[in-house]
């Protein structure tokens, strides 16, 4: 197993705190609970990607980013609305 | 183990440890504002990250991915921290703006 393989594990062991927080807290909690893991899952894509050595799939990192902060601004839409 | 591995390990670890912290931040943190500060530290570690890759790779496809990733969200985290923060605002209070009840003084322009 090489390091960046350890990288990845922990990154991804980071998601589950994340998604308790999106379970349990409030909806305004959840949405930055949700706007960490993007950041987080991002990370362990492009970690993955080279522990692997598979250059092309870094690009799954780009899109996820790329489309988590659009996503979060919708949930924010809801949020503004919710009283 | 050449130098350049090591410091590029030494980035990732910094980078990863960096995550890590933001989450237990999230965790800890009581009420959103004071969670929404712990996405500050994620900016930093894909900065790491990113740094680490150009590091270990020298300029590949994957650095310039990384790097790609890296600015994505420093540019973008500090909109959205904003745009939560006023969001939850709006949702507790109906608008974002101290309120007379808040006792909040507010110098006019």
């Amino acid at each position: 197993m090489r390091e960046w393989h350890i990288a990845a594990a922990i990154l991804v062991g980071a998601l589950i705190p994340c998604g308790w927080i999106c379970l349990r807290r409030s909806f305004a909690e959840g949405i930055v609970a949700l706007q960490l893991a993007g950041t987080i899952a991002a990370l362990a894509l492009l970690t993955l990607a080279e522990a692997e050595r598979r250059e092309p799939f870094g690009m799954l990192a780009v899109v996820l980013i790329a489309l988590s902060f659009p996503g979060t601004l919708v949930f924010l839409r809801f949020l503004e609305r919710m009283k | 183990m050449s130098v350049r591995e090591a410091v590029g390990y030494g980035l990732l670890g910094l980078g990863v440890a960096a995550e890590v912290v933001a989450v237990l931040g999230l965790v800890a943190m009581r009420d959103v504002y004071d969670r929404l500060h712990y996405v500050g530290p994620a900016t930093l570690g894909a900065l790491l990250v990113a740094a680490a890759l150009w590091v270990y790779q020298g300029p590949s496809q994957i650095a310039v991915e990384g790097s790609l990733v890296a600015l994505i969200v420093l540019v973008v985290s500090p909109a959205m921290a904003h745009g939560t923060a006023r969001a939850a605002r709006i949702s507790e209070r109906e608008d974002w703006r101290p309120q007379p009840d808040e006792g909040i003084e507010v110098e006019e322009p």
